[in-house]
């Protein structure tokens, strides 16, 4: 724990008390996700669709860190799909220049980079005359992988999706529902284990509780994987669950801006941006931050027999104080151990916290 | 008999169906078939029995003369259905890639106008500016199927979900691969339909070849009216609709053998 | 080989001018009584089994052996019972209508949704009512389509029947070709073919215009 944050969290925290108060759960977070991504660099990327004078995406640059997992958000027709289809060439830029690793895409030939680009679609795209193993041996087999090595990697992968191989592998799609051939996309696309991966509204087609499991499921893959990811949706709130960053997009593909979820909720950048937010930010916001994150009070100022895990949200907190009444609140470390305690006004307090809110890894 | 039915027919079939199909094969429907050949060509071969043939008769009455005809008869509708596969198909995708709308425009158009055409007015135009025999037969009846399957063919390709083709472009396809691995194969049973489709047709129309001296079983037909001796005509009659029959049959077959699984 | 020959052709349209128009009104009556006909029994037939997988899949598959069929068998087949003239003309034509019509017509029916037969129901019409009533007219655009497809295939059909002494433009084909070699045959043969497309094409055009006006204004796309 530094200084600076046992002071201000003390005093603000507390009003005063003392600081053996000041307590932060002891959960280790890691900061630097394990990558396997690539660095992607789009700079003053035009795309005019044949004779119309009115570009599709005008001068469109952005720099993707290795790992990230960046969020293109928008209204339908902003140009926002159109501009990740030109990262794997399916829609070919007019003017500018787009890098994989260093690398000119458009140099290369589109047929190859595309074996090494993940790419999924709302519609999935499952090929109803191949078996769900043949599906996601498309890509390996191109490569020229040998049958053994795609038969393990195809386990390998139903088995990340929650499939189990034994059962799904000689299935065709249509005998899956939709969540199902969902996961059967994702697999497909990691076949080739590509460093980056482009993904247009995959989950929008999914009823709101499949999707949110889907979502849920999609961020733990990543964070094991560590892929360089361009997801495309038109849904603010799946822009502030999963991404890294999230680019906020209007017509012909402007980047209203473009910062982390929590930056982007505390502070928009214009009128654009906060009328797409809508109504609830503060809440929004609050669902970002884990209890681990926060400053909490003491263990022994829990009352009742409520609590939560520390791996909970600021927002589920609110919604238990609501609930219960209480006035502070148990959480429990992941042995179950109630190891701090959290109140309306800790939680107030965090939205406030302009330097600290939603940041990890501070104590740690 | 026109495409257009027997187009829909094919097409219209329901992918719940066509599962319950595959789960059984040999459906009373399918071994109705052939059993009821069958006992019609006992029926018809016992009704000859027990007349009496005369000489004029006893001319086409006799298995040496029939299966000449039978074999002319499926000469032309094979020779002509192998042609159409070969150059339909292939016409069917390079039409298909063409994203001139006129050119489809056109071929479509072309399409209908040539289904209003009757057989016989086209294949007796055709003997009359070209001359009577086989080949003129030959062409008409290819000329006649080439438009259903090319057009099968551009309706095959064109059905398929885009979104499965783009995922399979994004994966790194060329597109050659793409075509082969991916659209033909989802486009066969289309393909097929109107293969099946233009063979019966071929059949029907090898029928009408007996008026330019094309041979065939529809010889039976013209002559039994001609020289007053209805069991020839109806000999004739039953062989050819038998086999119209058992050629639908083995290609609604080969139909779901071909088709691909899980579509 | 004989050449085309466009004055030569014009003349004889000229000169056979009534011929032409009486055989274009015998075509198109064989045709409409036949559909007439086949509409009939097949949307009769088609009430009668839509409901039943069995009485469907026969009522289907029966109609689609007819179709099977070669026309110049089944024509001549019917000689020894019916003789020469228009009748085995009219009921092959009626007998190549059907599949059209009863396929139609049993999918057409099916397509009511549920829903609509539940609120029916619901309202308290009897089970006749509400195929009659409801259902009829809802499948009604699919029906007049199976007509359309049944007109275009009999249109051409009934060419052939003028072997078997049948009505209609077949006669001037036939005519072309019995006076193969002198300088009529093409203009027969040609003015046939050309009026039986042409007559498919009125005929389609003027099912597109039955479909507007007998579909209900609630159904029009």
């Amino acid at each position: 724990m530094t200084d600076s944050t046992a002071d201000t969290g003390a005093s603000r925290v507390l009003g005063g008390r003392p600081t053996e108060a000041t307590i932060r759960t002891t959960t280790t977070i890691t900061t630097v996700k394990n990558t396997s991504g690539a660095h992607i660099e789009l700079k003053n990327v035009n795309k005019v669709y044949g004779e119309q004078t009115v570009p599709a995406v005008e001068n469109f640059s952005m720099d993707v860190e290795p790992g990230e997992l960046i969020m293109f958000v928008g209204p339908s027709g902003c140009g926002k799909t159109t501009t990740m289809k030109m990262i794997n060439r399916i829609i070919e830029p007019t003017s500018g220049s787009i890098t994989v690793d260093g690398r000119d895409v458009l140099s290369l030939n589109p047929n190859e980079l595309r074996r090494h680009i993940g790419y999924v679609i709302q519609q999935i795209g499952l090929f109803p005359h191949m078996t769900i193993a043949e599906n996601i041996s498309v890509v390996p087999k191109l490569l020229g992988w040998s049958k053994e090595k795609t038969r393990n990697r195809v386990d390998e992968l139903l088995s990340v999706v929650q499939l189990d191989p034994k059962t799904f592998a000689g299935r065709y799609p249509k005998q899956l529902s939709g969540g199902q051939q969902q996961r059967v996309g994702v697999a497909r696309a990691l076949a080739a284990d590509p460093p980056v991966m482009l993904m247009d509204e995959p989950f929008g087609a999914t009823d709101p509780i499949t999707r949110e499991k889907l979502q849920v499921e999609f961020l733990r893959l990543q964070e094991s994987i560590g892929k360089t990811i361009i997801f495309v949706t038109h849904d603010f709130d799946e822009a502030v669950r999963l991404g890294d960053r999230i680019a906020v997009l209007s017509d012909r593909s402007k980047i209203e801006q473009f910062d982390t979820p929590a930056n982007i909720l505390r502070a928009p950048a214009n009128d654009y941006v906060a009328s797409f937010i809508g109504h609830g930010a503060a809440l929004k916001r609050l669902a970002l931050i884990p209890l681990y994150d926060a400053l909490l009070g003491r263990a022994t100022d829990a009352r009742g027999t409520a609590s939560l895990s520390e791996t909970d949200s600021l927002r589920d907190a609110l919604d238990l104080l609501v609930l219960t009444g209480l006035p502070a609140i148990g959480v429990t470390d992941a042995s179950g151990k109630v190891v701090a305690s959290v109140t309306v006004d800790q939680i107030s307090a965090e939205l406030g916290d302009d330097a600290g809110a939603g940041a990890p890894g501070v104590l740690s | 008999m026109t495409f257009e039915a027997v187009i829909e027919r094919d097409v219209s079939v329901a992918p719940a169906e066509l599962g319950v199909r595959r789960a059984r094969f040999w459906t009373l429907r399918r071994i109705a078939t052939p059993i009821v050949i069958v006992l019609v060509l006992l029926a018809l071969f016992l009704w000859i029995q027990t007349l009496e043939i005369d000489s004029i008769m006893a001319r086409t009455l006799n298995a040496d003369y029939i299966l000449l005809r039978t074999r002319e008869h499926l000469e032309l509708t094979f020779i002509a259905s192998a042609l159409v596969a070969v150059l339909a198909i292939p016409a069917g995708i390079v039409a298909s890639r063409t994203t001139s709308r006129l050119l489809r425009g056109t071929i479509l158009t072309i399409a209908n106008i040539g289904q209003a055409t009757p057989a016989i007015g086209f294949i007796i135009l055709l003997a009359i500016i070209w001359q009577i025999g086989f080949q003129t037969a030959l062409i008409a009846l290819v000329a006649y199927s080439f438009l259903p399957v090319l057009r099968n063919t551009m309706v095959g390709l064109s059905q398929i979900d885009p979104s499965v083709t783009e995922s399979a472009r994004g994966m790194g396809m060329t597109p050659g691969q793409v075509l082969r691995r991916i659209e033909l194969p989802l486009a066969v049973p289309v393909i097929l339909a109107g293969l099946r489709t233009s063979l019966v047709f071929c059949v029907g129309v090898a029928t009408v070849a007996t008026f330019i001296d094309a041979g065939g079983l529809g010889d039976m037909i013209v002559n039994g009216l001609k020289l007053q001796r209805f069991p020839v005509l109806i000999t004739g009659a039953v062989l050819v609709s038998c086999i119209a029959l058992l050629i639908d049959w083995l290609a609604s077959i080969a139909e779901d053998l071909l088709r691909p699984k899980g579509v | 080989m004989t050449g085309f020959d466009l004055p030569g052709l014009l003349a004889f349209w000229g000169k056979r001018y009534d011929d032409i128009l009486q055989l274009v009104g015998q075509h198109l009556l064989v045709v409409a009584v036949a559909l007439l006909l086949a509409t009939a029994i097949g949307v009769g037939v088609g009430l009668l089994v839509w409901n039943s997988p069995v009485g469907r899949s026969l009522a289907v598959t029966s109609a689609a052996v007819i179709l099977t069929i070669p026309s110049l068998a089944l024509l001549a087949a019917m000689i020894p019972l019916f003789g020469l003239g228009w009748v085995p003309t009219l009921i092959g034509l009626t007998l190549y209508s059907l599949l059209p019509i009863i396929r139609n017509t049993v999918v057409g029916l099916r397509e009511v949704s549920p829903a609509i037969m539940e609120a029916a129901t619901g309202m308290g019409l009897s089970r006749g009512a509400v195929l009659l009533r409801i259902q009829l007219p809802m499948a009604w655009p699919v029906i007049v389509t199976g007509v359309r497809v049944a007109a275009q295939l009999t249109i051409g059909i009934a060419a052939i029947g003028a072997y078997v002494g049948g009505p209609g433009l077949g006669q001037m084909i036939f005519q072309g070709l019995s006076s193969l070699g002198s300088k009529n045959a093409l203009n027969y043969a040609l003015t046939g073919t050309l009026g039986v497309i042409v007559l498919a094409l009125i005929v389609d055009g003027l099912f597109t215009l039955i479909t507007k006006t007998t579909t209900s204004k609630g159904l029009r796309a």
